[in-house]
């Protein structure tokens, strides 16, 4: 039998990798340093270009006799995937044309193939908790740092013996034939520039946070409320290429801020209706299709200021004055918000770069890169091994899912 | 014989006789039957549609539906007038609320519009319904290939969607005459014509760019088909010589008196003398 | 809106800049109510109107910068604004703007606007006067020449006092009445 293909990350372009080359027959070791996988896509309510939740996207329909989502079942259920969560990839070594992996695997306390999700557990301890009901895999997580005198009850009442409080972390090395790196994008904390305030004044928030109070599962129920109160939110400043574009950051355009922001600004401006909105910003790139996302948002009221921030003051109110210069008006407008929004960079995970030493390879601002830019395989990044979605750098849903497409018709042709 | 419901406006009679009797000849030999319209009212031009756009859409509503109830098209040979009544019609026919607050006003007329006539500028039936091929045949004395640039003028033009005029019309007809025609980079620019009221020296300015493109691009005569256009073009020139010590000395025809001349009228029928800049070398182009 | 205090006072600096709170954002709403002005929304300040417009360079506030305003809810720079009525109605920011904004139109919903505050230039309340005295803007003055063509005198099939009595009860009474 062949060896396995190993997938460091399990955002949407690791599990699609996964789910592919499994239902061709490949045995896949899916790796991810958290405890649920997803990615950056797990805190997205909607995602463009459809508006679906995540969990709901298109490929998903054709596995019968599985409930909507199908990386829901299938990471747990499809018998040629080994996940691995909570676990990282240590040294990597090249041998017979083949690559020997070290893993550290974390200890596992719940077994997700039995846990049902009763929540009994969660009753006997505080040291449990549940993610979400969209959480891969689907299970109770374990904390052993806020371990109580229940923990044990819950250990022993589990009516599927799904708990083991005594489980350890473990070291294996594993032999594989390719690699695929699905490292993903990290969202960029902007606390290094002074002039957003991020960190330092209260209602200073990123995207992606944005993204967790629009969530209907998120701990506002998805009503726009500001995180230092928890007060109701009548208006929004935006602002676009925070880091991005930005010889002192990234050099690179992130690519999918513009319509991933004025997604949230539809949501807020269609959906929360009494909120106004208003975007800064240098260019607009919604690039291809997404122009009507654009287009959506003009009609929708949203408004658009070409400019940059002047000055930030933030108020006993918990409001914050912002002084915008308009450069197509050359005036400064000054807008009085309850939350100031920074689009800010997508910039590679901090391991990168361990993970490209060991591996003999190049990065390019951060990311992955092509072996052989000319080829036209850009998933193609070195001797067995391949890269897709955000490991190439910042990508779109339906990008990463065509590259990871791409990355498993490239191993399979490799062993016919 | 087709007939029209001819709309003068007040601009072509008060300004261009030799424009309106050049194309009355012109259309009585090629057959086209114009009647002038009754009891109708001057189209307020785009003044009115700024300061009073209600007022507007009533005035050129009622013309409109007094040719309705004529029968028969409206055609008008000043860009304006054209302009003013193409864009009511269009509004009116988009929206049904306007419409009915304005027949309210017409009622009181006993008049309604229903918006099934049609407007058309007078080159636009001379090309479609006579034909270039029926207007060769009457071609009796054509130029001699001289150069004229034509000015087609921004209310024929645009907005397109509006005015439904094909930018090329004009060309064949001035094609036809045996002329030549010289295209020139600003010729869909402005003559300046309405902003004479509020700023004057601009006026001229847009006026002077349009004659100097014509001319560096080796234009002898120019043609218009709006009083508004020949105003600037032809009258202006005068004032050019004091304010920009620039002198284009090129003549500007109403379009129907190149055609009445190629058809063998006299200058004095298609009224040759009130032409500001003397256009009377206009006679040596023609052939015998 | 109120205006955030800051407990150490707002820093004095040469930057004034515009209150968005003090604007009137029910100006973009009115305009887009207005005929044609449905499409202002989609401005997206790309500025083809300002490169379209063969006057533009002579204005403080270009073509987009009006719509920004307008947009913006900057009523009283819109309608005192000098550009709107110097707007040729040349349709050629209109004709090109690849958002199908309808510039020209919406310049012509600024000047009724205007009108009806009576921001109106001189020179415009005397066409006014002239349609609603004369009933046409133009008159013939030299006859001889239409008799020396064989035309009628006089400007044939024209009616001035049904123009006067409609004009009389619109707008345009209003403007010449108020001097």
């Amino acid at each position: 039998m062949a060896d396995p293909v190993l997938i460091i990350g399990a955002g949407v372009a690791g599990m699609t990798a996964a789910v592919e080359l499994a239902d061709s027959g490949v045995d896949v070791i899916l790796v991810d340093r958290l405890s649920t996988i997803g990615g950056n896509a797990l805190d997205l309510y909607k995602a463009f270009p459809t508006d679906d939740c995540f969990y709901c996207f298109e490929g998903n329909r054709d596995r019968p006799g599985i409930r909507k989502c199908f990386y829901r079942s299938a990471m747990i259920d499809q018998p040629n995937i080994s996940l691995y969560v909570n676990s990282e990839v240590g040294e990597i070594t090249p041998k017979n044309g083949l690559f020997q992996v070290k893993l550290d695997v974390g200890p596992v306390y719940v077994n997700p193939k039995k846990c049902t999700l009763c929540g009994l557990c969660l009753t006997h301890s505080k040291a449990f908790t549940f993610t979400s009901p969209q959480c891969q895999p689907q299970s109770v997580k374990y904390d052993p740092s806020k371990s109580d005198e229940g923990d044990k009850k819950a250990e022993s009442e589990c009516p599927t013996r799904a708990i083991n409080l005594d489980a350890q972390p473990t070291e294996e090395t594993i032999t594989v034939s390719d690699i695929v790196l699905a490292t993903g994008y990290h969202e960029m904390k902007p606390v290094n520039m002074d002039e957003y305030g991020y960190g330092k004044i209260p209602n200073v928030i990123t995207q992606l946070e944005l993204a967790q109070i629009l969530d209907p599962n998120g701990p506002s129920r998805g009503k726009l409320v500001r995180p230092s109160d928890g007060a109701s939110v009548e208006s929004v400043l935006m602002v676009q290429c925070v880091g991005s574009r930005d010889e002192n950051h990234y050099p690179f355009c992130s690519k999918i801020c513009c319509v991933f922001a004025i997604k949230h600004a539809n949501i807020i401006a269609l959906e929360r209706t009494s909120a106004k909105v208003s975007v800064v910003y240098m260019d607009i790139r919604t690039y291809d299709r997404h122009e009507k996302y654009y287009r959506d948002a003009r009609d929708a009221g949203v408004e658009f200021v070409r400019g940059r921030v002047t000055r930030i003051e933030s108020g006993d109110d918990g409001k914050l004055d912002i002084i915008v210069y308009d450069s197509l008006l050359d005036k400064y407008l000054k807008f009085n918000v309850d939350l100031f929004v920074l689009s800010s960079a997508l910039e590679p995970p901090p391991g990168i770069h361990t993970l490209s030493k060991s591996l003999g390879l190049s990065l390019s601002s951060g990311y992955f890169t092509p072996a052989d830019r000319a080829s036209g395989n850009e998933v193609v990044i070195g001797k067995h091994i391949y890269a897709c979605g955000g490991a190439l750098g910042p990508a779109e849903v339906p990008e990463s899912v065509t590259q990871a497409r791409a990355v498993a018709s490239k191993i399979l042709q490799s062993r016919k | 014989m087709p007939s029209y419901n001819l709309y003068m406006g007040c601009s072509v009679p008060a300004n261009y006789p030799n424009y309106e009797a050049s194309m009355i000849r012109v259309a009585e030999v090629l057959g086209m039957e114009l009647v002038y319209m009754e009891d109708v009212a001057c189209c307020g031009s785009p003044n009115l549609r700024a300061m009073d756009y209600f007022g507007w859409l009533v005035v050129n509503a009622r013309t409109l539906a007094i040719g309705e109830k004529n029968g028969y098209d409206i055609v008008t040979p000043c860009n304006g007038c054209f302009g003013s009544l193409k864009d009511v019609l269009h509004h009116l026919k988009h929206d049904p609320e306007d419409l009915a607050l304005v027949n309210k006003e017409l009622a009181k007329m006993d008049l309604e519009l229903k918006g099934s006539i049609k407007v058309r500028h007078f080159v636009e039936a001379l090309y479609t319904d006579v034909g270039i091929e029926e207007i060769k045949k009457k071609i009796t004395k054509p130029l001699d290939g001289v150069g004229i640039a034509i000015h087609y003028g921004c209310h024929l033009l645009r907005p397109a969607d509006v005015t439904e005029f094909t930018p090329s019309i004009l060309d064949e007809l001035v094609e036809v005459t045996g002329a030549t025609v010289i295209e020139y980079p600003l010729w869909k620019q402005c003559c300046g014509a309405t902003v004479l009221p509020i700023n004057e020296p601009l006026a001229i300015r847009l006026a002077r760019d349009k004659l100097k493109s014509m001319t560096e691009y080796g234009a002898v005569f120019a043609t218009v088909v709006c009083p508004a256009c020949g105003n600037q073009l032809d009258l202006q020139q005068l004032g050019l010589r004091d304010s920009y010590n620039e002198d284009y000395n090129l003549p500007i025809l109403l379009y129907p008196q190149i055609l009445a001349l190629a058809m063998g009228m006299s200058e004095e029928e298609v009224g040759l003398e009130l032409n500001r800049v003397s256009a009377d070398s206009i006679l040596d182009h023609l052939s015998e | 809106m109120a205006e955030t205090k800051n407990k150490a006072g707002v820093p004095e600096t040469l930057i004034e800049p515009i209150e968005m709170s003090s604007l009137d954002a029910s100006f973009r709403n009115e305009i887009h109510s207005m005929p044609n002005g449905e499409e202002l929304s989609a401005c997206f300040a790309c500025s083809t109107c300002t490169a379209a417009c063969p006057i533009a360079n002579q204005w403080k506030y270009k073509p987009h910068q009006l719509i920004r305003m307008i947009i913006l809810g900057m009523r009283d720079e819109v309608l005192s604004s000098s550009e709107i009525w110097e707007c040729l109605t040349c349709f050629q920011c209109q004709e090109r703007c690849p958002q199908n904004v309808r510039v020209t139109d919406i310049f012509f919903d600024c000047k009724n606007l205007a009108s009806e505050r009576g921001d109106i230039p001189s020179s415009i309340v005397s066409l006014a006067k002239e349609l609603l005295e004369k009933g046409q803007l133009y008159q013939v003055t030299a006859d001889w020449e239409r008799e020396d063509l064989e035309l009628e005198p006089e400007v044939p099939g024209l009616s001035i006092e049904e123009v006067k009595s409609i004009l009389k009860n619109t707008r345009t009474g209003k403007i010449a009445g108020d001097e």
